[in-house]
């Protein structure tokens, strides 16, 4: 496969032609709208094809080694342990999309289990650390996001 | 609704049945635009008497491209309702309920010469943004004096306070397990919001989309409230948090601007006390009460990952999760003093 012009690239030159080429063509307001709003859907589409299998393998990392940190402690419980049980059985180290979204859902159930029984055991610690966990996933999400408003509301 | 090149014939017979005297001509015909979950057109009737009419439709968009999936018979059951009440709203005339006429399940409303109220903000200074305060703040505390007797046909009523806000925490885990893969925001957050509940509140009609864009202001200054699709009997603070945490992503914010003032007016208003209205719990409700629309566009990006929804504005409003999962982090970590959106 030709891996340059890489997807990114593809998708920004898209929208580049949609806001310069063809928004300029178009006078309905509603199509209008619409334009504006897919210029954003190509904006993040962008910026995850860039990015997301990264981050997904990135945070998976990281997730399980929390939960894993929680279900070594007191404050462990029997869900943590069978997500953790569940995300070794299924998990792959494939890295088609489908499967590291797939394994990063695993990871993300071990968290929210883990968060779950840490915050059960009031344990600050592991509580303030599995929140690090959600603010670096907003992170990510904060980049795909970029500036985006309600367009055409008013 | 979904034929516009038809809407003009199909709503003047449809007009003409209802009215029974006179028959209508629909001299005018534009979609709307602006509205996110429902179809919107505004119709320019003449009448044979000669009279003139403007009305509104609101309607459901074409099965599998809609947003947000929500009840046109409740919706129209609970402006009847609402018709009885002191609220200001544009006016009910028709509803076609079972979307044969007009292609739709669609409600006939009057159409208000004026703008919406987040029109008015763009356009305005700072000295007014003061006056729209207080008048925004009025808006929100008659709805919330209503009584709710004169809904209680139409809306689910909670046995108790204590059971409605738990029940709304657990849409948050409810969310969670309906969606198509884990978002550990959602079950950190409804732990949270279970071990920090606030005081109660008389359980009282809450918009759920209170927002200024939902407010149309006629020449004379009256707010009219549209767009009651999301309304329910709930805890009124949820209107208020949700009214921040909207205010954040499209601005002005009028409550940022000066929080306490606009607490106070809002207490003066309903008579609630300060116990319960100020700003830690105006925090937690920033992050509770977006759950309503949250799970809405959660459940149409479920449904657009397994093949059973698709459109535009599916994805694009997936952006608002993100947004919204922002107010929850921050609504969790809130003290009286540090609330922000």
């Amino acid at each position: 496969m030709l891996s340059r012009p890489t997807t990114d690239q593809i998708l920004a030159d898209c929208r580049s032609e949609l806001l310069n080429a063809i928004d300029a063509a178009i006078s309905d307001p509603a199509a209008k709208i619409a334009i504006q709003m897919m210029e954003n859907v190509l904006r993040n589409c962008a910026m995850r094809a860039a990015h997301e299998i990264a981050w997904m393998r990135e945070e998976t990392n990281d997730m399980i080694a929390f939960a894993e940190r929680v279900d070594g402690s007191a404050a462990t419980s029997a869900a943590l342990t069978a997500a953790l049980r569940r995300h070794a059985a299924e998990r792959s180290d494939s890295l088609h999309l489908d499967d590291v979204s797939s394994t990063y859902g695993l990871a993300g159930e071990c968290l929210s289990t883990a968060l779950e029984a840490a915050l059960a055991a009031g344990d600050d610690e592991l509580c303030a650390a599995g929140r690090a966990l959600l603010e670096q996933r907003l992170g990510h999400e904060l980049e795909i996001m970029g500036e985006w408003t309600m367009v055409g509301r008013g | 609704m979904h034929d516009i090149e038809h809407m003009p014939g199909q709503l003047a017979a449809f007009l003409t049945e209802r009215d029974g005297r006179r028959s209508a001509t629909v001299v005018g015909y534009e979609p709307m635009v602006g509205g996110y979950s429902r179809l919107m057109a505004k119709a320019d009737v003449e009448w044979s008497d000669g009279q003139h009419d403007t009305f509104v439709l609101r309607g459901d968009p074409p099965s599998g491209k809609a947003m947000i999936e929500t009840s046109r018979d409740a919706e129209y059951a609970l402006l009847r309702a609402l018709d009885s009440t002191s609220l200001a709203m544009p006016a009910v005339r028709h509803y076609d309920a079972t979307g044969d006429q007009l292609g739709t399940k669609c409600i006939v409303l009057d159409f208000v010469r004026g703008s919406s109220l987040q029109a008015l903000l763009h356009a305005t200074n700072d000295a007014e943004q003061r006056c729209h305060a207080s008048d925004l703040v009025d808006t929100l505390a008659c709805i919330h004096s209503i009584d709710i007797d004169a809904v209680a046909g139409t809306l689910a009523m909670p046995s108790s306070w204590d059971a409605y806000l738990g029940g709304l925490i657990d849409r948050f885990r409810q969310a969670d397990t309906a969606h198509v893969e884990s978002v550990p925001f959602l079950r950190y957050v409804a732990s949270w919001l279970d071990a920090h509940r606030p005081p109660p509140l008389p359980l009282r009609l809450v918009h759920s989309d209170f927002q200024p864009a939902n407010i149309m202001v006629t020449p004379d200054g009256e707010h009219l409230m549209i767009d009651w699709e999301l309304a329910h009997i709930g805890d009124p603070r949820e209107d208020l948090g949700y009214y921040n945490v909207y205010s954040s992503a499209l601005g002005p914010n009028l409550f940022m601007s000066d929080p306490e003032a606009f607490l106070a007016r809002y207490r003066q208003r309903t008579g609630f006390s300060e116990d319960a209205v100020n700003m830690a719990t105006m925090g937690y409700f920033s992050s509770l009460a977006a759950i309503t629309v949250y799970a809405q566009i959660l459940t149409g990006a479920g449904a657009m990952a397994t093949g059973h929804n698709c459109g535009l504005m599916t994805t694009y409003t997936m952006n608002a999760l993100t947004i919204g999962h922002s107010n929850f982090l921050q609504g969790c970590a809130a003290r009286a003093d540090e609330v922000t959106v």
